[in-house]
């Protein structure tokens, strides 16, 4: 980018030759509802088809809850473009709104009797703050909001690399102040529990419904599922709306989306703010859902399973990274640890397979980036972006300059 | 940044005054407060600035070490644009490279003070090969495809690449931080200055670094290769009018940069006297902090950032607790990244309005 | 402010400096633009008027002076605020959304005009509908306005031809109904007919929709039928400005171009060839 107003005159945009790559074939727009269709109502009615306890349906829950948050990324770096390597904070804060609310971590509050709001069975009788999962799944949209919008605010004027760096940084606060919080007192209480987690975690409870348990999978699975449906419902919403075309506008080129009258300030949070909720409402039921808080699992190393999940689907592409998102948490959860962790002992070799899974995302990272950057289901305008750099090209008039460059 | 200038032209309103002088001073001033704060803090209780000595000269030591990391991520981004998340993990193979070669050839710690040196020399260069060559495997395989992709692209090939690595070190030594023999007797005090202590391990950090660094800047104000690189890293187009060979010199400088990560794993490996998987990850990270710290492209200013973080991090970890550390780093890299983009030294950069 | 009136200057610009480190760009340029009219600026390469227009449209901050727009102060306000005030743009290298269809480019020119908000469309509201299909028609109507054939509406930007992707840009400006339209050398790359439409094109726009154009055009035919007033910048300073006929002769403006005449007749050589 080394736009110089003094440099010599360019020559007007030349008119671009035939694909180097034929796009893949675009499926009818019945044949595309149909497919769609049948896919959901697969996976509704999957449950009725696993053991209720079983790893299966445990597994395929989990999935459902990463499809959750890897939809909610892409809005950030599929939709808008913001490469986002901190997601991993937003499952935090989601996580913990649900250990804040539902568990005994408050254990002394109104003297030791405990808060409870609208949740039966159990938990109604223990000390410590009981919300409604509902109401907790509300809270936590609230704080990842703002987290996101505050995350996102500071890396506004930055360029698409410092913008990573940032997010991952923060990310890694995050994380570090969920493990060593028990060290921050305040209000008679800790930020966090440390590596010890907070556990247990209230079960989801539900009006009209018995409170969940850990023996029957199925409603926890189609709690996830509803999440789901939810995520892409606003997915696709949000896709065809006047704030994905100032996304995509944003995303391909600042200076002339601004001078179109994009607000670049407003339309970036917005997408940090709808992407960061959904990781927080992933949390609330994962914490929920796992029953525990655990500190450890807040790595960077979370961050990029999620992104692997968009990239590996399709950058913007929304039926991709629901693909991505159930394809890499079936590796990461059952084809490595449960199919395959025995193959390298069957045939000589000693190490645990589960030790490898980064080392493979990350292999798949770097395969998907050369070989096909735009994804498995590749969303079409990414797939023009990546194979012919039209994003860059874009950028390079001499009119302006860029956003801010270091 | 660059309104400094034309603040200067401009009648002389106190907001802006000040404005001017934050945007200038605002990051030393930002830099100064812990040391200045815990200076004030030993005087008061111990009467003397030893203490405080001994952090800054440990966190010097430790700061030469992310130098020579962070110059890696500085030539590079000077001339691709990209940062090589990766090179985080070149360190670290650095270090196992090194820590291997001590066994293979014999080195422990009895081995006699000639031998010893001659073992580490000879260390040392395979280190560097090891890591220079990895980095330069890297950019062939990852990177030079996805030029002219999106920023995006080759920037996830290099997270993707350093999960690789860290997994290679993984499976390389375990998972654990692990202990390796203490060579030159690391922590031993050689003298003491003023009630400051410098040990072997700061003898050495130093010395390997102030000779790389010089070598180094020699190596890009004289050689051809040195100016053909910076003429890339200006504008690879005119530099490609001008008959330089871009895809060499962009090769090469990812040797270098691989190389002086190898020269620092094995200081670090000495130095710590442990190695672990992880280690690059929050190298890379610190490394790169201090690259922008400095101002990215900026070699010297590299330097300068690495021993800056060094202090903070040593500070730190004495006076705040090492658990803390990173989040204390990374608040550093988002403040500067944010308020102060072009670093120390960094070049002003034309203005977007 | 206190000159807001319907009557006064379209635009007033006084005293605007712009300076990148040492080099000024633009040097205390005065400059009004009336309702209704079409004026020019010109001057050599790099005489600053691609600067001059990126702080009438928020994109720098003037280092002096002051803007205002329909009465109001504008200096260093935000692009999109300013374009929503009713200031479209052109870029000089044409700068479409590559990977929108053109209506889709239209439509995002239309961002200051919509409502709808996240809720809103997250919902699909009867409102946003309703916005929705208004919007869409508006960008095809106006799409055929600038003469981009319906069977194009649908093409992706970057797969249009350099005229037409003119259009389409000349299209996205028109879409938020601006008072005010800066042309970076619109012409560009064209060939002499399709200047003489362009020319006639702007004539339409400001005879029928009223709007007033500031024109940056090196093309002499152009800027001398079109222009009802005449800027001339050389090294960013204002060194003349008049009618078409005053400017062309005044000894100033011949001047700073003589010094670029070799290539200033290339580069009309080039544009017609
Ligand atoms: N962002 C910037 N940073 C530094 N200098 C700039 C910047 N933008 C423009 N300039 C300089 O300002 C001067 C005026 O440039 P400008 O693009 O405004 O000229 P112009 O009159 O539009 O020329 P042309 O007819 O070639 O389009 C040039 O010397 C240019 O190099
Ligand atoms: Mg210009």
């Amino acid at each position: 980018m080394t736009g110089d107003a003094a440099a010599p005159r360019r020559a007007p945009a030349p008119v671009r030759g035939p694909r180097t790559r034929p796009r893949a074939p675009k499926l009818p727009r019945r044949a595309r509802v149909g497919l769609a269709a049948a896919a959901l109502l697969g996976g509704a009615i999957l449950p009725l088809f696993l053991a209720s306890g079983g790893g299966l349906i445990e597994d395929a829950t989990l999935a459902l809850a990463y499809v959750v948050m890897a939809l909610g990324l892409n809005i950030i770096v599929g939709f808008a473009g913001l490469l986002d390597l901190g997601y991993v904070a937003f499952f935090a804060i989601g996580a913990y709104t649900m250990g804040y609310f539902g568990s005994l971590f408050h254990i002394n509050v109104n003297g030791g009797e405990g808060i409870h709001v609208l949740v039966s069975g159990v938990a109604a009788e223990l000390p410590g703050i009981h919300l409604n999962f509902l109401l907790i799944v509300v809270l936590a949209i609230i704080a990842t909001t703002i987290a996101g919008m505050l995350i996102g605010l500071p890396t506004l004027r930055l360029r698409g690399d410092y913008i990573a760096i940032v997010t991952l940084a923060f990310g890694e606060i995050v994380g570090r102040i969920a493990i060593n919080g028990d060290e921050i007192t305040g209000f008679g209480t800790k930020l966090t529990n440390g590596r010890q987690g907070i556990t247990p975690v209230d079960k989801i409870d539900l009006p009209f419904l018995d409170p969940f348990t850990a023996l029957n999978l199925r409603p926890w699975y189609w709690v996830a599922f509803v999440m789901v449906l939810l995520v892409l419902f606003v997915n696709f919403r949000l896709r065809d709306s006047r704030l994905g075309r100032a996304w995509i506008a944003l995303r391909e080129d600042e200076v002339a989306a601004v001078s179109m009258g994009v607000p670049a300030v407003k339309t970036k949070l917005l997408a940090y703010g709808t992407g960061a909720a959904f990781g927080g409402i992933s949390g609330a039921f994962l914490g929920s859902y796992l029953n525990t808080v655990n500190a450890d699992q807040f790595q960077f190393s979370f961050s990029i399973f999620i992104l692997a999940m968009v990239i590996l689907g399709g950058l913007g592409s929304i039926w991709g990274v629901v693909v991505g998102a159930i394809a890499l948490s079936f590796i990461n959860n059952y084809l490595i640890p449960d199919v395959l962790n025995n193959v390298p002992a069957r045939i000589g070799l000693d190490f645990d397979l589960t030790q490898l899974s980064f080392g493979i995302f990350g292999f798949l990272l770097v395969i998907m980036m050369v070989l096909r950057p735009e994804g498995l289901i590749p969303e079409r305008r990414r797939q023009l972006e990546l194979q012919e750099g039209i994003e860059d090209l874009a950028v390079d008039g001499d009119d302006v300059q860029p956003a801010v460059r270091p | 940044m660059a309104s400094a200038s034309l603040t200067g032209a401009r009648a002389a309103a106190p907001a802006r005054v000040v404005r001017a002088f934050l945007d200038k001073y605002g990051l030393i001033c930002l830099l100064l407060v812990m040391p200045v704060a815990f200076g004030i803090h030993d005087l008061r209780t111990e009467g003397d600035l030893s203490r405080l000595g001994n952090n800054l000269l440990d966190g010097l030591s430790n700061g030469s070490i992310w130098a020579l990391v962070a110059i890696g991520y500085t030539l590079v981004y000077g001339i691709v644009e990209l940062i090589n998340f990766a090179h985080g993990d070149v360190f670290m193979i650095g270090s196992f490279t090194a820590a291997g070669f001590f066994g293979t050839i014999g080195l422990t710690a009895a081995t006699g003070v000639p031998g010893l040196i001659a073992g580490l020399l000879l260390t040392l260069l395979v280190a560097m090969l090891a890591s220079g060559s990895l980095n330069l495997m890297i950019e062939r395989v990852a990177y030079r495809p996805l030029r002219g992709a999106p920023r995006l692209a080759p920037l996830v090939a290099a997270v993707g690449f350093s999960f690789i690595l860290q997994n290679v070190g993984l499976l390389w030594r375990g998972g654990s931080q692990q202990g390796i023999v203490d060579l030159i007797n690391s922590q031993k005090e050689l003298v003491m200055i003023a009630g400051v202590s410098v040990t072997h391990g700061d003898t050495l950090a130093i010395a390997v670094t102030i000779p790389l660094v010089l070598a180094m800047t020699l190596f890009i104000s004289r050689t051809r290769l040195g100016k053909a690189m910076r003429a890339t890293a200006q504008d690879p187009d005119a530099a490609r009018l001008m008959g330089i060979n871009v895809d060499t010199t962009i090769s090469a400088t990812f040797l270098i940069g691989g190389m002086l990560a190898g020269a620092a794993g094995l200081t670090y490996a000495l130095y710590q006297t442990t190695v672990w998987y992880f280690q690059g990850f929050t190298a890379g990270l610190i490394a790169f902090t201090a690259a922008v710290m400095g101002g990215i492209g900026n070699i010297r200013g590299a330097v300068l950032g690495g021993l800056i973080i060094g202090v903070i991090q040593q500070i730190s970890d004495n006076r705040i607790g090492s658990q803390w550390t990173p989040a204390i780093v990374f608040a550093f890299l988002v403040l500067i990244m944010v308020f102060k983009p072009s670093g120390l030294l960094g070049e002003e950069t034309r203005e977007a309005g | 402010m206190s000159e807001a009136t319907s009557n006064g200057p379209l635009l007033v610009a006084s005293g605007v400096t712009k300076q990148f480190g040492g080099l000024t760009a633009v040097d205390d340029v005065s400059f009004a633009i009336p309702r209704n009219a079409i004026v020019s600026l010109i001057g050599p390469n790099g005489a600053g008027k691609t600067t001059f227009f990126n702080i009438l449209t928020g994109l720098y901050k003037p280092t002096l002076g002051r803007v205002s727009f329909d009465g109001r102060d504008i200096t260093g306000g935000r692009p999109d605020k300013i374009m929503a005030l009713g200031v479209a743009r052109t870029f000089q290298n044409i700068r479409l959304f590559g990977t929108m269809t053109a209506l889709e480019n239209v439509m995002v020119g239309q961002h200051t005009r919509m409502k709808a908000g996240l809720f809103g469309s997250i919902l699909r509201l009867p409102r946003v509908r309703r916005e929705e299909r208004h919007v869409r028609d508006k960008a095809a109507e106006l799409l055929s306005f600038v003469g981009l054939r319906p069977a194009l509406h649908d093409q992706l930007a970057t797969n249009l031809s350099y005229g037409d992707q003119r259009r389409v840009e000349i299209a996205r400006a028109l879409a938020s109904d601006p008072k005010l339209l800066l042309l970076d050398e619109p012409t560009a790359g064209m060939n002499p007919q399709e200047s003489g439409d362009l020319t006639r094109f702007m004539e339409r726009l400001r005879d029928e929709l009223g709007l007033s154009i500031l024109l940056i055009e090196h093309d002499m035919k152009v800027v001398m039928g079109v222009s009802e007033h005449v800027t001339v910048l050389d090294h960013g300073e204002k060194i003349s400005e008049g009618d078409a006929l005053t400017v062309r002769t005044d000894p100033q403006v011949v001047e700073a171009y003589l010094g670029k005449q070799e290539a200033e007749r290339q580069r009309t050589e080039d544009g017609v060839g």
